[in-house]
């Protein structure tokens, strides 16, 4: 058994971490703004709007030809390809929804440091519900342009888009757990987070159990190196403890009460469990093999 | 026009003739060696089964498929199926987003290191060949005549002509790519 080495799991994996913060994130933004609560907007919009800047460096870094890509892009949409490509490609759709992220985000930045002037555009609850629509389909189109991969069979499965959604979202609350300081909203974030960690234990479980039992035989050795194999102890200790189990238990605690220290510890357990799982679903990638 | 390759593994005796005449043509006899699959730089795959009783081997190359894959994935449109029906690549659309070898069910695309495209069969040369009527050099070079290649509308084609009447597999059917790469396994 090999794993894929086409696509980087530690440049496509970044990639989609970043993503997920910068799109589940623009969805936190959009919901705090439209429900007035004000904290920490700012710190918020340069997050995410960082994440997007470094989601695109990573993901520009696993191309192999990323000087022809401007020139390409612009010819495929003189040619009237990209647009027909839009009904097509998840990556067409990719390319077109990061690009709508990272001008949105850069306005939300804009806005809240040197041309407030722009508050008028972004604080307008239509451009708030575009952010959040946009942000979510960032996060959902590369858990779909993955699984759209028939090379690799274990990526085969309308598991990955939920997955993506739920560890997203997760790390979004993460994200917000360390900014925000207000108890109320805290604890809000806590008893969402709650809910988001045991879905995406269930996800997980399901991902990685129905290719073992039911599986092609190159999902079901992605799945088995997974559970029992060489990204086992990655899996089990960076995905399962401390990505799930342990902002599980913390969070239960802080339900009891709220706590600042525990709340960052959660959250950076949160963020660094979404970031190794991601770089294990790309590494786990076994080909179909061939035969008569 | 529907064109497509015909390997008959019946009649292959493993020389890898093609294999070499691949590299010669299209990738001018260089031993640097193939990033992805390793070995030659080459369009066609050896794979070797070694089944205790019954080991066989597999020649496989770009299935140039009706309902391809890497031509649906591709964000610019590089990947596109041509009028002859043959799958192929612009370079100047190519970003080397590398969707389309994630997407081949085949693996059958590999990444050229000097220019980043995803490369696969057909080479430049033998579709300079094609255009001056020729055959592809795999085909011209097989001594045993294992290989075919032709229009599968056209039935009076050599390749039309020696899938009549041969049991032929194709690779993953199941997975709806429609292949047009056809291995003989016998009459």
């Amino acid at each position: 058994m090999t794993f894929q080495e086409i696509w980087s799991p530690w440049l496509i994996g970044p990639f989609l971490w970043f993503a997920g913060i910068a799109g589940m994130g623009s969805v936190a933004y959009a919901l705090m703004k439209l429900f007035r609560v004000e904290e920490k907007l700012r710190e918020l919009a340069l997050v995410i709007f960082a994440s997007t800047v470094l989601g695109l460096l990573f993901v520009v870094a696993d191309l192999s030809r990323p000087l022809n890509m401007p020139s390409a892009i612009l010819s495929s949409l003189a040619q009237g390809i990209f647009l027909a490509k839009l009904a097509q490609s998840w990556m067409t759709i990719g390319i077109s929804l990061l690009f709508l992220l990272l001008l949105f985000t850069l306005l939300l930045v804009l806005r809240h440091t040197v041309a407030s002037g722009l508050a008028k555009l972004t604080d307008a609850k239509w451009f708030l519900a575009l952010l959040a629509v946009v942000g979510f389909l960032v996060t959902i189109y590369s858990g779909f342009l993955i699984s759209s991969a028939p090379g690799v069979p274990f990526w085969n499965t309308a598991l990955i888009p939920v997955l993506w959604v739920i560890s997203a979202s997760i790390c979004a609350i993460a994200v917000l757990k360390v900014l925000v300081r207000s108890e109320a909203v805290t604890h809000l974030l806590t008893r969402a987070g709650l809910s988001l960690d045991v879905g995406e234990l269930v996800a997980l479980l399901a991902l990685v159990a129905t290719p073992l039992y039911s599986g092609p035989q190159a999902a079901r050795e992605s799945a088995e190196a997974l559970v029992a194999g060489a990204l086992a102890p990655a899996f089990w200790l960076g995905v399962v403890v401390v990505g799930a189990l342990v902002p599980l238990a913390l969070g239960f605690l802080l339900l009891k009460k709220e706590d600042r220290r525990l709340g960052m510890a959660a959250a950076a357990c949160a963020l660094l469990g979404a970031l190794i799982l991601r770089v294990l679903v790309i590494q786990a990638g076994v080909f179909e093999a061939l035969h008569l | 026009m529907r064109l497509a390759h015909l390997w008959d593994q019946s009649r292959c005796i493993g020389c890898g003739a093609c294999i070499a005449a691949c590299n010669a043509a299209n990738y001018r006899s260089t031993d640097e060696p193939n990033p992805t699959w390793g070995g030659l730089q080459t369009n066609i795959k050896r794979l070797v089964f070694d089944r205790e009783l019954k080991p066989y081997m597999l020649l496989v190359q770009c299935q140039h498929c009706e309902n391809a894959p890497c031509v649906a994935v591709c964000p610019t449109g590089a990947s596109y199926i041509d009028k002859d029906g043959l799958v192929k690549i612009n370079p100047s659309l190519c970003i080397g987003c590398k969707y389309c070898m994630t997407a081949c069910p085949y693996g059958m695309r590999w990444l050229h290191p000097a220019t980043g495209l995803p490369a696969k069969c057909m080479g430049e040369e033998c579709q300079d060949r094609l255009r001056h009527g020729l055959q592809p050099v795999c085909v011209t070079v097989c001594p045993a005549g294992a290989r075919a290649f032709g229009d599968l509308d056209d039935p009076g084609s050599e390749i039309s002509k020696r899938l009549r009447g041969a049991r032929v597999v194709r690779l993953l059917e199941y997975k709806g790519t429609k292949p047009k790469f056809f291995v003989v396994v016998g009459r």
